[in-house]
């Protein structure tokens, strides 16, 4: 869509915005308050601007000024509650649709928002001039539930001896949760921010700070800063806390931040990060964007790093001390990460969502090219396989990922994703997973670039894209100059043509436009006669996810004589491919053979076949198509793979496939890799549990000791005492890598009885034994854990004989030790807790598969306990995942039922998110199986905290989607009674009607629910008089608000009208008039009692001799909607009257119970707040 | 009048007088009791020689006071004498000098000598006083091998050279001490634990039998990160004693602190002077005048309020 106009960007308001105040003067910790006001500087660019639409959410706003003269407003936002009118719907499809719709009509993108202002009429007349409109509005936030978080510790002492901070948050364009706004990537503007804090706090924000001023009672202290650089709201964030400062000792203007007591750790993990800047400045020739750069480290952060314009909060987990190995790649990964990102996606912002990809490819490539540059190419090209492979599982397993979705036009059936249970229109309907998918794969498709257009070029392109917004960006604001920041799909394929003159197109339409990847299956043979290799490679492109290709594929032969490149096109028809081989089979000349690195090794050559001169064979060794390959070798050509193939890749692949192959000839392979120091660590941890896998498969067979074992001695234990480990010294990390993992590995060995031999037990309580790590630089806590999950591994199931109760005395001699270690281990943390307790994350998973094997009573309390807030969030998680367990195996409703608390109560959104998820991945029941669990009650409950209860937070929403169709899959829920049969027919008029109403795309998903609904579903119309009913009664009990004043007239219009033509079976005439809303509703999505927004379009519509080209064709489509509604009635009374009548009642006596239940929850925060909202107009 | 015997005592007495004082059972203060014992008897004798039957104590004890004061003063002079011509030895001529000196009339001594009505007193009982503490003799003293003249000194005690093994070889080496301290550790461990899980409060994983195995019972911490985060103080000891080669800059560690009282001062509400129009930054040396941060700049005062 976007790459039709090329020519700048179109903004969908009829106004651009080109400055913004935002003030805050006063953030209270203790009531978790924040009061403030913002001042929006719009240009108009239409005549006559009467209606200017922001974003808002949870704000309570107290006045809105326009140029100091008063201006009414309507406040709706129609995703509090998603489905109105407690609909019987209960499946997915429905809800979806009806989401994503509600998503679409509050979306900046299109020029929507929650909060509509009225221009006062004495401003219209200046229209023609097109003065500058300065919008004013006050607003507060109670107790936000999403854009800000609070965390106060519940200590002693003031606010700042308390660490008590606040942060924002939020997924993709969240900043409409705590300030009014434009809240879209799209709309730039400068900034002014003002933070009015407690003295001993500081506030961080975007920007240069200018001047920090202390009050007139000199309590508190107000930071200003400025922000020139023209910035998406989205970018903007904040941070307060009593934070301790570091000023980069090599940037000066750089600053970092964490909670007080940390600093020594911030020190040290902010120590490397000029490196970063520097490969990144040097890399894209260009200097870091913005005069200033500040990190900052919270608690109970909602991501693990996210960037603003000029900053980027990170959770405060990710600082460590010199001590710990493990965390420090992982820490720099994330903070080159956020820099990346403060390039590509702060700097310079994207036109729509559907640019999207364009900004997460760019800052996740140069993170890779960081990667290669810091932990080597090995690592790097380790990385990109293992997300080749997470990407190639997903859509395979789940569809495909699009990374350019199109829509064009609006309301068409072609939805470009049908297989998926989400819309992927709005960043806000996406499932978290596959939003990471995306990610993922738009980095993946940024390299695929590149090896077409080289490296070169590639970065000449970014250079070319930040030049271009840097120019722009220290312009004052001209028209159209600053869309030179915003990067779209069209305009970046344009800078890769103009730099490179290739051309990409079947690349971008293979991968972007088009979702799903390729699956190769190979196979081979060799003629020897001809002296050729006859290959066929063969795809699927049937099963879901998959996508046929097309074009040039690498191959790579390794022969005698050397390794030779054979590029092949894959073509419609051709399945098989003859490649001429270089060589003769002639081993028997003894010669060294030259590899693809140009190296030359010896090699034992008599596991080959004698015919072939092949040694081994690979598909696309580059990675340069997005794929999964199974090609069939012989088992020595996968081991002469492994042993001298240099690329990592290759060995990677190499070892997974023996996994299929075991015999001696693969464990000497993979145990040659083991004890090469040379090779790739982290293809040496593989080898480890390929060795595993192998062994057990010879069980009967193998001889010697097990497995690993006698490596691990020779190389960890001491010469004079074999059964003792050597004093921990992890000065070097290859072999610290190592020497945690093979215990790991060595524990899943099994004997003949499938038990863990005595002789690897016993090898590991040793090991925990004999542990020294007095004489160690780094800390062990991460070693010892991976000795508890050694344990873990060895458990067994245990022999239970007719189901006793698990009891102390029949405890197994061996799970008695295993037992007292973890009692020991879990203790000694009490007292000294390791770094991110990650010991009792390994005991509590220990006790878990304890308890799963039946070794000791199955119990959740345990768990709960480590579950409650105030534990380190990695133990929280590890407790909340046992309990997940539990409630699967032992189908415990309570249990089900406390997490879903969780999910609604807990403070931390990082663990509610984390319980769905893991909810969704471990399911306690699924749609094919019966469970109790599965009842109507949990329906509803999921249902309304999918539709109401988590519209504080749009990951949180998407996550329970996910859980629901975990559960219940896009169906109807077969626990819910069967619906009224009779009203099949209804729904079919229906669909017809509600078509052409609903703006955004039902597409296909409604099609398919006629489908559906004909077994379970209840329609929309089926529902809707006692929904009616309940509607009429809200609206006649609530007091008239203000702001509905002025709509009376028109609306007491409607309403006659309505009565003329609506003549027939409905009761009252709130009824009907609410029934239109219903449908109405469709359209706007009201949260507040339907009347108010409805009523105002047809206010503004009566409104005599006031052009409103923007308005016109919402309007028009309503009133089509009206008009097609009504007709829908008459049509339909006439045929199904009687029927209906009989339904209709039936259904009213049953359902009665349940609308008073909703009708409690809308006035639950969530929905009461915009019932309740002031949406005051004088 | 006294045998040399006397006198020689008489001088060493004149060393330790002061120091024996008090009546004692020290052997030299016995030593000093028999002497002067002796002297007394020597006085009597004398007193009989010249005619008296019988005498106070007092009397008695006079004239013993001034017969060791004499003889004192005679082995005084004497070694003084002999010391001067830088021998430690007196001879017979130091001690005629002395008795010259102080006037008397030395040819008069062997005639008085040999008087006939002499009497002669039996030497004091000699308790075996100067015990020289032997010296320990260990092994055999080596004698000059043949190439060694004999004048040279002789060899020194064996024990000064000989070497004895002083401790026996543990039975095993290594491994025993590895054992040891794991089996130490592993106890020490256990006990702690068990005794914290015996104070408080516990969990357990079994029903029938709580005591079995008690797991410390997991109570939330109000800020979890710090504990979690932080290096245990037990660690950062075990790193100060391995190696300390991290050395972060100094800037920052000074520009901190500084940074923090600023806000602690912003805490203190007004009274407290207000230094952030200057002092701080002026005050510190030129490196916090390097470093341009915003963050580290003085919190502005308010403006005066001129509308109202």
């Amino acid at each position: 869509m976007n790459r039709k106009k090329d020519k700048g960007f179109e903004s969908p308001r009829p106004y651009k915005l080109t400055h913004q105040v935002v003030c805050i003067n006063n953030i209270n910790f203790q009531r978790k308050s924040v009061i403030g006001y913002v001042e929006l500087t719009i240009f108009p660019t239409v005549v006559n601007l009467n209606r200017i639409k922001l974003n808002s959410k949870q704000c309570r706003i107290y006045r809105v000024r326009v140029n100091d003269l008063e201006a009414p407003f309507i406040y709706n936002d129609p995703t509090l509650e998603v489905c109105h009118h407690e609909s019987k719907q209960r499946n997915l499809n429905y809800f979806s649709s009806a989401y994503t719709a509600a998503v679409s009509a509050v979306d900046p993108d299109a020029g929507n928002g929650e909060l509509s202002i009225k221009v006062p009429s004495e401003l219209w007349k200046q229209g023609d001039e097109m003065k500058v409109l300065k919008v004013y509005i006050e607003f507060s936030l109670d107790q936000p539930k999403g854009g800000l978080h609070f965390v106060v510790p519940d200590v002693e002492g003031s606010m700042a001896e308390r660490a008590a901070h606040v942060f924002s948050f939020g997924n993709q364009n969240s900043t409409r949760f705590w300030f009014p706004c434009v809240d879209s990537y799209s709309e730039l503007c400068t900034w002014k921010l003002e933070f009015t804090v407690d003295a001993s706090m500081v506030a961080v924000s975007c920007g240069d700070l200018v001047e920090t001023v202390y009050t007139h009672d000199m309590r508190k202290k107000t930071f200003h800063y400025m922000l020139p650089i023209p910035t998406a709201a989205p970018n903007i964030s904040l941070a307060v806390g009593p934070f301790e400062i570091l000023v980069d000792p090599y940037m000066h203007e750089v600053t970092h931040f964490c909670l007080p007591q940390l600093l020594p750790l911030l020190k040290h993990t902010m120590s490397y990060l000029h490196e970063i800047f520097e490969f990144y400045e040097e890399i894209l020739t260009c200097r870091y964007p913005y005069s200033c750069f500040k990190t900052v480290f919270v608690d109970e952060s909602y991501v693990q790093v996210s960037s603003y314009a000029s900053m980027s909060i990170f959770s405060t987990n990710h600082l460590h001390s010199g001590m710990i190995i493990d965390q420090t790649p992982l820490s720099r990964r994330f903070l080159a990460q956020a820099l990346a990102q403060q390039f590509f996606g702060c700097f310079i912002s994207r036109m729509s969502w559907s640019d999207e990809w364009v900004l997460k490819g760019i800052s996740g490539y140069i993170y890779g090219l960081y990667l290669k540059k810091t932990f080597g190419v090995n690592e790097y090209r380790h990385w990109i396989k293992e997300e080749l492979d997470k990407i190639v599982q997903y859509e395979l397993k789940m569809g495909g990922v699009l990374l350019h979705p199109t829509f064009s036009g609006g309301k068409e059936k072609d939805n470009p994703t049908p297989h998926l249970f989400f819309s992927i229109k709005h960043p806000h309907t996406l499932s978290w997973e596959y939003y990471k998918m995306f990610q993922c794969k738009a980095h993946l498709v940024m390299r695929l670039i590149e090896n077409r257009i080289s490296m070169e070029f590639m970065l000449q392109v970014f250079n070319k894209l930040l030049s271009l917004a840097s120019t722009a960006s220290s312009q004052k604001y001209q028209s159209h100059m600053w869309s030179q920041m915003l990067v779209s799909t069209s305009g970046f394929l344009k800078s890769i043509s103009n730099v490179s003159g290739k051309d990409i197109g079947p690349l971008i339409k293979q991968w972007v436009d088009q979702s799903a990847v390729v699956k190769f299956f190979g196979s081979f043979a060799f003629n020897r006669k001809r002296n050729v290799l006859e290959l066929e490679i063969r795809q699927d492109y049937t099963s879901s996810g998959t996508q046929k290709y097309v074009g040039p594929i690498k191959v790579t032969v390794q022969e005698l004589d050397g390794s030779f490149n054979h590029t092949l096109q894959i073509e419609e028809n051709s399945l098989k491919h003859d490649i001429p081989c270089h060589s003769k089979s002639r081993r028997n000349k003894k010669k060294k053979i030259p590899l693809m690195n140009g190296e030359e090794v010896d090699m034992d050559l008599s596991a080959m076949d004698a015919d072939s001169p092949l040694l081994w064979i690979r598909i696309d060794p580059d990675m340069s198509i997005l794929r999964k390959v199974e090609f069939e070798q012989a088992d020595f050509m996968w081991q002469y793979q492994l042993r001298y193939e240099r690329d990592v890749v290759a060995q990677v692949e190499a070892i997974s496939a023996l996994e299929k192959f075991p015999t001696p000839a693969s464990r000497l392979a993979l145990t040659d890799i083991l004890e090469q120091d040379q090779c790739f660590y982290k293809v040496r941890m593989q080898a480890c549990f390929c060795l595993a896998k192998i062994a057990n498969s010879m069980v009967s067979t193998w001889t010697g000791p097990p497995a690993m074992k006698s490596l691990f001695t020779r190389m960890f234990c001491c010469q004079s005492c074999p059964n003792i480990v050597k004093t921990n010294n992890f000065i070097n990390f290859q072999s610290y890598f190592l020497q945690k993992t093979m215990p790991v590995a060595i524990a899943l060995l099994r004997d003949v009885q499938n038990l863990c031999p005595k002789e690897v037990l016993h090898f590991i309580l040793d090991l925990i034994k004999y542990n020294d790590n007095r004489k160690n630089k780094f800390s062990d806590n991460y070693y010892r854990a991976e000795l508890i999950d050694a344990l873990t591994n060895s458990l067994t199931p245990a022999i239970n004989i007719n189901n006793e109760v698990r009891t102390v005395d029949n405890l197994n001699t061996d799970v008695r030790l295993i037992l007292e270690e973890i009692t020991r281990f879990l203790n000694m943390e009490k007292l000294l807790p390791s770094y991110r307790n990650a010991i009792t994350v390994s005991c509590l998973r220990a006790i878990r598969m304890l308890q799963r094997n039946g070794h000791i009573p199955s119990d959740p309390i345990l768990f709960k306990s480590y579950a409650q807030y105030g534990h380190f969030v990695d133990v929280r998680i590890a407790a909340l995942e046992a309990v997940v367990d539990y409630t699967r195996v032992d189908r415990s409703s309570a249990e089900l039922q406390w997490l879903l608390d969780l999910v609604q109560n807990d403070p931390v959104h990082y663990i509610k998110h984390k319980i769905l998820s893991m909810l969704a991945k471990n399911p306690p029941f699924t749609k094919a199986a019966e469970s109790s669990l599965c009842n109507e009650a949990l329906v509803d409950q999921l249902w309304k905290l999918m539709n109401s209860g988590t519209a504080h937070d749009w990951r949180l929403r998407c996550d329970v989607v996910n859980l629901y169709y975990a559960l219940f899959g896009l169906t109807r829920p077969s626990c819910l009674p069967l619906p009224e049969l009779g009203l099949v027919l209804n729904l079919k008029e229906k669909k017809a009607v509600l078509n052409p109403i609903i703006k955004s795309d039902p597409g296909p998903e409604l099609e398919e629910e006629q489908h559906v609904v004909i077994e379970p579903a209840l329609s929309g119309v089926a529902m809707a008089p006692q929904s009616l009913k309940r509607k009429a009664e809200t609206l006649l009990c609530s007091s008239p608000e203000p702001g509905q004043i002025m709509q009376e007239e028109p609306s007491a219009k409607i309403t006659v009208k309505t009565r003329e033509e609506e003549d027939i079976d409905m009761e009252t005439v709130h009824d009907s008039q609410a029934f239109i809303y219903h449908h109405l509703n469709m359209l706007e999505r009201p949260s507040t009692p339907g009347k108010e927004v409805s009523s105002v379009e047809h206010a503004m519509l009566s409104m005599p001799g006031t052009p409103m080209p923007l308005l016109s064709k919402e309007s028009m489509s309503s009133k089509h909607g009206d008009h097609h509604h009504h007709h829908h009635h008459h049509h339909h009374e006439h045929k199904k009257k009687k029927k209906k009548h009989k339904h209709k009642h039936k259904h009213k006596h049953k359902h009665e119970s349940k609308d008073r239940d909703s009708h409690a929850f809308s006035n639950s925060p969530a929905s009461g707040r915009s019932i309740r909202s002031p949406s005051l107009s004088d | 009048m006294a045998d040399s015997a006397v006198m020689g005592s008489g001088s060493l007495n004149s060393g330790n007088r002061s120091a024996a004082s008090k009546t004692s059972t020290s052997p030299s203060e016995n030593y000093q009791l028999a002497r002067r014992r002796t002297l007394q008897v020597v006085i009597s004798s004398l007193l009989t020689e010249c005619g008296f039957e019988s005498a106070e104590k007092a009397a008695v004890e006079t004239l013993t006071e001034m017969m060791q004061s004499y003889i004192s003063e005679v082995g005084r002079c004497a070694r003084a004498n002999c010391e001067h011509t830088a021998r430690s030895t007196p001879t017979l001529s130091d001690v005629v000098i002395t008795l010259v000196e102080m006037g008397f009339n030395v040819d008069t001594l062997p005639a008085y000598a040999k008087r006939s009505q002499r009497m002669v007193i039996t030497a004091p009982p000699v308790t075996n006083a100067s015990v020289v503490p032997k010296a320990l003799m260990t092994g055999q003293k080596r004698t000059h091998p043949p190439h060694i003249p004999s004048h040279f000194p002789e060899f020194p005690d064996p024990h000064t050279y000989i070497k004895t093994p002083t401790f026996r070889e543990p039975v095993s080496d290594y491994q025993v001490v590895r054992e040891k301290a794991a089996s130490q550790r592993r106890d020490v461990e256990r006990a702690l634990t068990r005794f914290m899980a015996k104070t408080g409060e516990t969990q357990s994983l079994f029903k029938d039998d709580i005591s079995a195995f008690p797991l410390i019972a997991a109570r939330p911490n109000s800020i979890p990160y710090l504990s979690a985060l932080l290096p245990s103080e037990l660690e950062l000891q075990m790193l100060e004693e391995t190696d300390s080669s991290e050395q972060d800059d100094q800037t920052d560690t000074e520009n901190n602190p500084n940074n923090m009282i600023q806000d602690d001062q912003g805490a203190d509400k007004e009274n407290a002077v207000l230094p952030p129009g200057g002092g701080v930054p002026a005050g510190k040396p030129s490196e916090e005048n390097m470093i341009d941060n915003p963050y580290l700049r003085p919190v502005k005062k308010p403006k005066v309020r001129r509308k109202k």
